[in-house]
C-alpha cells in the first residue's frame, strides 16, 4: 500500500497509472483536480486524509455527516449500523435522503421486521414511492429474518435492506457483511446497543442533545467506526430538516 | 412420452433407473381414420352387421342431451359440458359440444367394451355420479345413431333409439315431432300452419320448396341428420397435465435425501413444459407415508416459470421448513394449471431498456416468491397509503399477491395530509400517564407542536375525535401523542417519529 502525504507530481508519477501528459494538464487546472484523481482510485489509500476510499455515490443529505463520512457519503456495499438507545431517534430521518435516490433508481428497499408498523403516509410526504418497498412482519422468527435479509443483501435488486435485530453475534454480522459485499448492496441493521468489534463497516450512533432545552431538531451523531476514519468524529445534524 | 391408456403398474423403477413418468395427454388422432376403418360387425349388432360388411366404415354417433343445463348461464354451462366432455373421453376419442349436449363416437369402441350397453352403463354411472355432485338432477336422454345431428334430434325426442345403418334413419327420424327441429317461431308457426307436426310430413315434401321457404339451414339441417351432408364438429382436446409419480426402493426420512430425486422430477417437469412451450404457475407436491396422510406440499409462483433452476431452489426452500410425520416412500407431483411461456430475449444491437427492466423485475418476483415460501405469504407485505382522514385508516397494509398491485394514484398522493405523519404507528395507541401535572411516557414528555384536530368516522359508530400533538421525551425519542376531545380526555401515544 503507498501512502502519498501530500499531491507532488512526482508520486503520481511513481504510481506508474498516470500518463505524464495526465499530470501536465493537471498543472494548469489546479490542485482540485488532483484530489479528484486521487479520490478516484479506491485503491489508494492516504494516511492523513480520512476520504481515502474514493468518493461515494450516495450523498448522505447532510453536509456535516457528508464531511465526517469518508468518502463524503454512505458507502456503496457492505453494513452500516445505526445504534439509537431507543427507536425513534431519528434514525430513519438519516437515511431518509438515500432511500429516496435509491427509489429513483428503480430499485427495492426491503424492510425486515421494524418494530412498529410503517406509515405509508409519511413515507410519501418524505417523496418516497411505496411501491417499491417490502416488509417483512416483525412477527417473524429471527432466523427466518437474518435469513431474508442474507437473501436480500445477495440479491442486485435490492438497493438497501434494513433490518432491527438487536443481539447479532459477531459470525453472523460477519456474515451478513460478506453477503453485502458479494451482492453490491447497502445493509442497515438498527440496534439498541453498540457491540464492540464489530465486523460491519460503519458504525454510528445518534444521541440526543444532553440539555434539556434542546430543539425538536437536534440530534448528535458519533461516527463509532468507519473504514478509513481513524477515530470517532460526531457532527450535530438537524435530522428533522423535512419535518 | 407415455400414453394415458396403458394402465398397467408400471414397474418399481431400481436404483439406476429413471423414475417414469405417466403423463396423460390426448392423443392427436386424425379425424379422418375412421374413413378407412372397416367396420366389424359385432354380435350386438345384429343384423345390421351384415350390410354393413359392404359398406365403407361409417361411425356411430352416442349422443347426451342434458335439459337440465338449459336453466345456467352460458359459461357454466361450458365448464360443466367441458368436465363431463373429459368423463366421456374414457369410452371415446372423438367428444364434440353442441348446446346442451354432448356427442361422442363409439362405433370404434364397440369391440373393445363388447356392445354399446356397456358403454351405456359406464357412462350413465360416471355422469350420474358427476352430477349429482352439482346438484343437477341426474338424468339426461341419449341416443345412438350414424349422424351426430341424427342423433342429437333423437336424444332431444326422448325416444333413446339407437340406429345403427345408415338406412333406417329416414324412417327412425321419420317419428319424431318437428318440435326437436332448431327453429325460430316464425319458422315453427310456418310448418304448423302448413299441416306439418312430423319430420316424416317433412320428407313428402320437395326440397327445392322448402329451401325457398325455410332457408337453406333448415333443409341443410335435415341433410346433416340423414347423413347427406358433412358433419363438421368442434371435438373437445383435454388439457395437458402432468402428473408423475416415484417410488422411493427404501423408506427416507432425510429430505435432503430426496433432492436429487425431485430434482429429476423436476427435469422431467420443465423437458415436458418445453416440448408444449408452456410455463407453470402452481406445483402440487405430495410426500407419501405409511399408514400416514400424505405431506402436501403446494408451491405456487406469482409469475410462471419453466426454470428448473428457480423450481429446485423454492422446493428446497419448502423441505427446510417442512417436518415429515413419518419416513417417505413415494412422491408425486402433480401440474394441471399451466400458462403460456413468454422467455427473454437479448438485443442483438442495442439494449431496449424496457426489456433489462422486465428482465429485472423477474428476478425481483423470484426473489420475493423464494421468500413468500420460507416465511409464509402473509409474512411479507408491501404497503399504500389510502385517501382516509383518520390515522390507522390511511395506512395500508396489503398482501403482496397477484400481479394486479393497486397503483398509488396521483389523487390519494395529492389527499396526504401536510402535516407531520410520523414514519412509525403504533397498531394500538398506549395509554400516557400524568405524573405531576406532567405527560409521562418512559421519561418526561414536552409538547413541540399542535394540535391538529382529526374528526372523522362519526358515522360508524367509532367515533374519532382527536387532537394531535408533536412531543418529544426527554432525550429520547420523537413521538405523536393525541388526547381525545370526549369521553375520559386521556392521552395516547399513537406514532414514533423514527
Amino acid at each position: 500500500m503507498t501512502i502519498i502525504r501530500n499531491h507532488s507530481k512526482q508520486q503520481l508519477q511513481c504510481q506508474g497509472q498516470y500518463q505524464p501528459s495526465q499530470v501536465k494538464a493537471l498543472d494548469g487546472e489546479g490542485s482540485r483536480d488532483i484530489d479528484e484523481l486521487v479520490h478516484s482510485n479506491p485503491g489508494l489509500w492516504r494516511g492523513c486524509d480520512m476520504a481515502a476510499q474514493g468518493l461515494h455515490e450516495h450523498s448522505t443529505g447532510f453536509a456535516q455527516l457528508d464531511a465526517i463520512l469518508p468518502g463524503r457519503g454512505w458507502p456503496n456495499k457492505g453494513l452500516v449500523e445505526v445504534i439509537t438507545p431507543y427507536w425513534g431517534m431519528g434514525e430513519l430521518q438519516l437515511l431518509i435522503p438515500l432511500m429516496r435516490s435509491i427509489v429513483e433508481q428503480g430499485k427495492w428497499i426491503l424492510w425486515i421486521s421494524p418494530p412498529y408498523l410503517l406509515y405509508a403516509p409519511a413515507l410519501v410526504q418524505a417523496g418516497i414511492n411505496t411501491e417499491q418497498l417490502l416488509v417483512v412482519k416483525l412477527d417473524t422468527s429471527c432466523k427466518d429474518a437474518l435469513w431474508s435479509m442474507e437473501k436480500a443483501l445477495q440479491t442486485e435488486n435490492c438497493g438497501l435492506v434494513l433490518a432491527w435485530q438487536n443481539w447479532l453475534p459477531r459470525k453472523v454480522l460477519r456474515r451478513l457483511q460478506l453477503a453485502a459485499d458479494t451482492g453490491d448492496t447497502l445493509g442497515v441493521l438498527f440496534k439498541n446497543n453498540d457491540s464492540e468489534h464489530s465486523p460491519s463497516s460503519t458504525r454510528l450512533k445518534i444521541e440526543d442533545s444532553w440539555s434539556e432545552n434542546a430543539g425538536f431538531n437536534e440530534s448528535e451523531v458519533t461516527l463509532i467506526k468507519a473504514r478509513g476514519n481513524f477515530r470517532p468524529l460526531s457532527a450535530n445534524i438537524n435530522l428533522y430538516q423535512q419535518a | 412420452m407415455e400414453y394415458p391408456d396403458s394402465e398397467a403398474q408400471l414397474p418399481l423403477p431400481t436404483l439406476e433407473s429413471k423414475p417414469e413418468a405417466q403423463i396423460t395427454k390426448l392423443p392427436t388422432r386424425p379425424r379422418t381414420v375412421f374413413k378407412n376403418q372397416l367396420v366389424d360387425s359385432t354380435k350386438s349388432s345384429g343384423s345390421a352387421g351384415l350390410a354393413n360388411k359392404k359398406c365403407r366404415a361409417r361411425s356411430l354417433w352416442y349422443a347426451l342431451y342434458l335439459p337440465q343445463l338449459s336453466n345456467l348461464d352460458p359459461s357454466q354451462q361450458e365448464k360443466y359440458l367441458n368436465q363431463l366432455a373429459g368423463l366421456m373421453q374414457s369410452v371415446s376419442s372423438t367428444v364434440s359440444f353442441h348446446p346442451q349436449a354432448l356427442i361422442c363416437e363409439i362405433r370404434s369402441s364397440l369391440k373393445y367394451f363388447a356392445g354399446i350397453d356397456v358403454i351405456h352403463q359406464k357412462l350413465q354411472l360416471l355422469l350420474e355420479e358427476q352430477l349429482q355432485q352439482w346438484g343437477l338432477l341426474d338424468g339426461f336422454l341419449y341416443a345412438a345413431s350414424p349422424t351426430v345431428t341424427g342423433s342429437l334430434l333423437l336424444a332431444k325426442s326422448g325416444h333413446n333409439t339407437l340406429v345403427y345403418q345408415k338406412d333406417n334413419l329416414r324412417s327412425a327420424l321419420g317419428g319424431l315431432c318437428t318440435d326437436v327441429l332448431d327453429l325460430d317461431k316464425e319458422q315453427r308457426r310456418r310448418l304448423h300452419n302448413m299441416g306439418v307436426r312430423y319430420l316424416r310430413d317433412i320428407w313428402r315434401l320437395p326440397s327445392n320448396g322448402l329451401c325457398k321457404r325455410f332457408g337453406s339451414n333448415f333443409v341443410n339441417q335435415l341433410n346433416k341428420a340423414l347423413g347427406k351432408a358433412p358433419e363438421p364438429t368442434c371435438n373437445y382436446i383435454a388439457p395437458p397435465i402432468f402428473i408423475t409419480s416415484y417410488e422411493l426402493p427404501y423408506e427416507l426420512e432425510n429430505l435432503d435425501r430426496l433432492l436429487p430425486i425431485a430434482d429429476e422430477i423436476l427435469a422431467q417437469l420443465c423437458d415436458f413444459l418445453r416440448r408444449r412451450d408452456l410455463s407453470t404457475s402452481h406445483l402440487h407436491f405430495s410426500l407419501l407415508h405409511e399408514k400416514r396422510d400424505h405431506t402436501e406440499i403446494h408451491i405456487g409462483l406469482r409469475q410462471a416459470s419453466r426454470s428448473q433452476q428457480h423450481l429446485m431452489l423454492l422446493l428446497e426452500t419448502h423441505f427446510n421448513r417442512l417436518t415429515i410425520p413419518a419416513p417417505v416412500i413415494a412422491v408425486r407431483v402433480e401440474v394441471k394449471n399451466f400458462d403460456a411461456f413468454f422467455g427473454h430475449s437479448n438485443s442483438l444491437l442495442e439494449t431496449n431498456s424496457l426489456d433489462a427492466t422486465h428482465y429485472k423485475d423477474s428476478k425481483l418476483i423470484q426473489f420475493i416468491e423464494e421468500l413468500q415460501a420460507r416465511l409464509g405469504e402473509d409474512h411479507v407485505k408491501y404497503v399504500s397509503c389510502a385517501a382516509q382522514h383518520c390515522p390507522e385508516h390511511a395506512n395500508m397494509q396489503l398482501d403482496y399477491r397477484g400481479s394486479s398491485k393497486p397503483r398509488l394514484k396521483k389523487s390519494s398522493a395529492g389527499s396526504i395530509s401536510r402535516n407531520p405523519r410520523p414514519l412509525w404507528l403504533l397498531q394500538d395507541p398506549v395509554r400516557l400517564n400524568i405524573n405531576k401535572g406532567r405527560l409521562f411516557h418512559r421519561r418526561v414528555i414536552s409538547i413541540i407542536s399542535g394540535p391538529e384536530r382529526i374528526e372523522t368516522h362519526w358515522w360508524s359508530g367509532a367515533d374519532v375525535r382527536r387532537d394531535y400533538y408533536v412531543a418529544k421525551e426527554l432525550k429520547g425519542s420523537r413521538l405523536w401523542i393525541y388526547r381525545e376531545k370526549g369521553g375520559e380526555r386521556g392521552w395516547y401515544l399513537h406514532g414514533i417519529f423514527a
